[in-house]
Order: C-alpha cells, then sequence, then structure tokens
C-alpha cells in the first residue's frame, strides 16, 4: 500500500494514490445490506491536513524526539499556518538546518527541548531570534 | 489627490511577484542556503537563470555559463542548483492559491507573477498587500513584492520601485505615494524599463525626445499610435492611468507555458472542468508545436473563491511527463489528473495549466513512433517507475537505453531533491 500526503503527484500513466478501506466485505451472491451506507472511502488528506496549501511532509533523522513519539525515519505532516506555541512540536531552523523539537515558551525565555536525555535543549534568548520553519501537527510512525 | 471619493471606489490592480523565485524555492527547503550567493541553472546546467541578490552583488551577469563561473564558484562561495521544475511548479501552485484567497480575479502571468483586481481604500489596499507578502512567506515559504495601482502597467511598475526601495517594505501602494514622489521615481527610469517596450523602441522613442517613463506617460497617445502602435498606446494610457490591458488566459515565457482564467460563472462539476482542462492541454500543445518546445512537467491547478470561505478547495497537481513533449492527448490526459481531487458540488473560480522544463524539439522522431507503442502497454510508466526508484540511465528501450537517449543525457548535476512531490526525496528534518 502506497499512501501519499500532502503535495499530490501523479505520474502519468499511474493511477491515483488514495487509501481504499472498503467499509463492506464482500460477499459473493447476494447484496450487502451495508451496501446503501456507503458513502465514500476515508481520505486522509481531508483527516490529517487541514490546508494543503500551507502543508508540507518532512522526514525526520534521528532520536532526539523519541520521547514525543517521533523516530527516526517516521514522516511529519507539517502545517506552516500555524502559529507556535509553547508545547507544540516544531520545525526550527538551527545553523542553516531544519531541526525538529518542542517549543517551550516560559517566563524564563524561549527553549527548543529534544525529548530525549542523551541530548542538550536549545536556550534561546527571545523568540523573535527564532526561525520557526513550521508546526508539526502529525507523526507517521512506522511501526 | 483630488478625487477621493472616486478612487476609493474603482478597482484596482495588484501585481504580485516572488523575488528570484528559483532562488528562493531552493531556499525555502534548504535554509543553508541563506545569506549565500545562489544561482539556478538552466537546462542542461548550461547557465545562470536565476541569481540571488548574494549572486547579483558579486556582477554574475543573468544567462552567464556555468563553465565561466564554476571555477570561481569556490572563491565566492558561490552555490549552484540545476533547475527543479517540480518543486517550481509545486510551489507556484502553492503561491497562487494564496493569492486567490485574496481575489476572485486572479491572472496567473508567469511561474512567479500573477495580477489580481483588488477593491478598497488606499490605506486598506496596502495593508491589503502586506497581508499577501506575509500568507506567501509564512505558509509556504517565499517572499514576493506586491505593486498596487489603476492599471496592470503601473501595478507592475509599482512592483518594481516596492522591490527596489527599502522604504516600501515590498509594498507599494501607487496611490498613497505623494505625486512629487512619483514623478520623481518615473523620471529616474529609462523607458526601457517599462513593462512592454523593447530595446529597438527604446532607441526611436528617444529620438523623439522621450527618454524616460515620465516623459513616455506625458507624451500624446494618439501620436504614440501613429508613430508606433496600438500596443504602445495603450502602455501610454495605462501610465496615465486609464486601464486598458485586459487580463489574458495565456502567457508565453522564457520556461514556462501558462494557461489560466478566473471563470464568470464558476464551475461545480468534475466533468465541466475536464472540458476546461482539455481545452487548456490542447492550447498549450499548439503553444509549444508554434514554438519549437516541448515539456517535461505539467502542474494543474483550480480554487474557489476567497469571496466563498465556506467552500475552500484548492487542488494541484504536477506531473512528471514521461517524456518531453508537445502531444495534445499526453497533455491533456496528464492535466486531468486533477480531476479526482475536485469536490463535486464545489464553486471552482478558477483553473489553468501550466508547462515547464520546456526544451527545444530535439531529432527524435523514432521516439514519437516508440512512444505510442509503449503508450498502449504501460511501458512509459513503467520506464519512468524504475528509472525514478533507481536512478535515470539505470533502464532504457533499446537504442535510447544503450546510447542514452536525449532526455536520459540531461544534465542535472546540482538537482536538490523534489521536496514536495516525491516520497522518497522528502525534506530531512535533523532530531539531534
Amino acid at each position: 500500500m502506497r499512501v501519499i500526503i500532502g503535495p499530490r503527484v501523479i505520474d502519468a500513466g499511474s493511477s491515483l494514490l488514495s487509501v481504499l478501506i472498503s467499509p463492506v466485505p464482500v460477499a459473493a451472491g447476494y447484496p450487502s445490506p451495508a451496501q446503501d451506507y456507503f458513502d465514500g472511502r476515508i481520505d486522509l488528506n481531508e483527516h490529517l491536513i487541514k490546508d494543503i496549501t500551507s502543508t508540507y511532509v518532512v522526514r525526520v533523522s534521528g532520536d532526539s524526539m523519541e520521547g514525543a513519539g517521533i523516530s527516526d525515519g517516521d514522516e511529519l505532516i507539517v502545517n506552516r499556518a500555524l502559529e507556535p506555541k509553547d508545547g507544540s512540536v516544531v520545525i526550527a531552523v538551527l545553523d542553516g538546518e531544519l531541526t525538529v523539537k518542542r517549543l517551550r515558551i516560559t517566563a524564563a525565555g524561549v527553549l527548543l527541548q529534544a525529548e530525549n536525555p542523551n541530548y542538550p535543549d536549545v536556550r534561546v534568548s527571545a523568540l523573535s531570534e527564532l526561525t520557526i520553519w513550521g508546526v508539526a501537527t502529525r507523526c507517521l510512525h512506522h511501526v | 489627490m483630488s478625487k477621493p471619493a472616486v478612487m476609493r471606489q474603482m478597482e484596482q490592480i495588484a501585481h504580485v511577484d516572488v523575488n528570484c523565485f528559483y532562488a528562493s524555492a531552493e531556499r525555502a527547503f534548504d535554509p543553508s542556503l541563506e545569506g549565500r550567493p545562489l544561482v539556478v541553472l538552466s537546462n542542461n546546467d548550461g547557465c545562470a537563470v536565476t541569481r540571488s541578490p548574494e549572486a547579483k552583488a558579486l556582477g554574475i551577469p543573468l544567462g552567464e555559463p556555468w563553465f565561466k563561473l564554476a571555477p570561481r564558484a569556490k572563491e565566492w562561495g558561490l552555490v549552484a542548483r540545476s533547475s527543479n521544475y517540480e518543486l517550481y511548479g509545486d510551489i507556484s501552485a502553492r503561491v497562487m492559491d494564496l493569492l486567490g484567497r485574496y481575489s476572485a480575479w486572479l491572472e496567473v502571468y508567469s511561474i512567479d507573477e500573477a495580477f489580481l483586481g483588488v477593491k478598497g481604500s488606499p490605506e486598506e489596499l496596502r495593508l491589503l498587500g502586506h497581508a499577501m507578502k506575509e500568507a506567501c512567506r509564512r505558509h509556504v515559504g517565499v517572499p514576493v513584492c506586491v505593486g498596487i495601482a489603476g492599471t496592470k502597467t503601473l501595478a507592475k511598475l509599482a512592483n518594481k520601485w516596492a522591490k527596489n526601495n527599502p522604504a516600501f517594505n515590498g509594498v507599494c501602494q501607487w496611490g498613497s505615494v505623494p505625486a512629487p514622489v512619483r514623478e520623481a521615481l518615473m523620471a529616474g527610469l529609462s523607458v526601457i524599463e517599462i513593462w512592454g517596450v523593447a530595446t529597438r523602441l527604446t532607441k526611436r522613442l528617444n529620438a523623439m525626445g522621450i527618454q524616460s517613463i515620465l516623459d513616455l506617460s506625458r507624451a500624446d497617445p494618439v501620436v504614440i499610435r501613429d508613430r508606433f502602435s496600438v500596443v504602445m498606446m495603450r502602455t501610454v494610457l495605462e501610465l496615465q492611468g486609464t486601464p486598458c490591458i485586459p487580463m489574458e488566459e495565456e502567457r508565453i515565457g522564457r520556461d514556462q507555458l501558462i494557461f489560466s482564467r478566473s471563470f464568470s460563472t464558476p464551475i461545480t462539476t468534475a466533468p465541466d472542468l475536464r472540458q476546461v482542462l482539455s481545452v487548456y492541454g490542447q492550447q498549450a500543445s499548439a503553444r509549444l508545436a508554434k514554438h519549437g518546445l516541448q515539456a517535461k512537467v505539467l502542474t494543474a491547478f483550480a480554487g474557489t473563491s476567497h469571496y466563498n470561505p465556506r467552500d475552500t478547495s484548492y487542488p494541484s497537481v504536477c506531473i512528471r511527463l514521461p517524456m518531453p513533449t508537445a502531444d495534445p492527448v499526453l497533455l491533456t490526459r496528464a492535466s486531468h489528473a486533477l480531476l479526482p481531487l475536485i469536490q463535486e458540488g464545489v464553486k471552482y473560480a478558477r483553473a489553468g495549466i501550466m508547462v515547464t522544463d520546456l526544451r527545444p524539439t530535439g531529432n527524435q522522431p523514432p521516439l514519437h513512433l516508440f512512444e505510442n507503442a509503449h503508450e498502449e502497454r504501460g511501458i512509459g510508466a513503467l520506464l519512468e517507475d524504475v528509472s525514478r526508484r533507481y536512478g535515470r540511465g539505470s533502464i532504457g528501450l533499446g537504442h535510447a537505453g544503450i546510447r542514452g537517449g536525449p532526455d536520459w543525457s540531461m544534465k542535472r548535476d546540482m538537482l536538490s531533491p523534489r521536496y514536495t512531490t516525491h516520497w522518497d526525496e522528502l525534506p530531512l528534518v535533523k532530531a539531534a
């Protein structure tokens, strides 16, 4: 199964990419009594993506966010239109790289927190000095 | 200044374009490129087609061949990227989607610029301009500048000033600039800077004593029509504030072709949209053929009007064609890939297609035969799939496979990932 979320791409000649979940176990021979209730497939785009125009999908490299349930190789759905808040999992620009951390805004200052004791937090003097690339809304974890 | 009551009611035109579009699209996903001189190269890594401000500051001219730049790249810290049309097509569609939320009247003018019909007081329009600028920066990740004026020509001019004059902070609303300042700015710009005036005509205008844009705006439109053309007369009238360049549905640029329009009556069904897309697919084919070009990437898009906030839908698809083509069937079929994303019953206010990654039609008639044969058996899709997974040149048919056909041999050595359109090439974020 191939699930494609985010900007949709199609190669001419191949068919599209939506997740098919049949609500009806198909029994041969007689019509299913549930047939009348079938009103479309579940569309992950509809449920996982609020605004396709400002949504990007990124892939995680590293294990510093394990505590937040984000593992190496997972994909994150990132909405750039969202306002980052205290507690948001954000994609921030650190040393010219896109980095995923948890944003902490407290009276003591702004902190980019790792969710793994093996990694240090990053302290930022002010929110204005930080470039937040986007706010992660979902993690597509490989099980 | 003299007739504010009338001005307030008039429809104005906003011209929005992305600063150094290709370079900005690259930077949106690679922050390490921020602040560095960056050039994006044409097909086959030929020459610099886009320069970041830092690259311009180094004095690199537009169109400079890469082989001349490469030896000094290291010393300058210059970074080069191959043209990544899938990325640019998708970013462009996102920008246009966003802009479409600010006006039901949107003309996609090129891959990185659009005209929009807007209304409001000068202050409201200035704020609108800043809202659009901020939305493009935050939601998509690219910087834009905005010019707002009563005509397309003036809106373009206002945008140029917004870009070049930091005082405007990226947004210039012509009506709020004091008249003496406007005149001084126009007096300081040569007619060659004006939209639609070619170098050849500049000489003839100069011979008539018309040097600056201000001179041209003060010329007699009728005299200009008689000596030049209706087109030039329109430019004069537009500079004087009379709108006379209508919305256009079709645009050819150096490296893209766009067909797009806002509908007078919204389209609500996939079959209707199929018709629209088919017309555009065929128009694109005819245009490409006329200019001896073939396209490799097609982007199709549609959008609802901002004035209908209940049902919003901005579907777009970016399709890499199995081979460079100007074939109407292939282009039309590719554009139809948008249809499954259309929500029945939703009122679409506009739609369009854009073809990019253009290249001259090569001497490849054999490819054409082979195209039809493999089309039927789906070999094209298979080839594309295999090369996508294992790299270009990993598979090919017969002669093309061994020798490397014209497309397989394309040089794109410095290509960035297709971040937004390929699952295997998503941007990496560090968790460290």
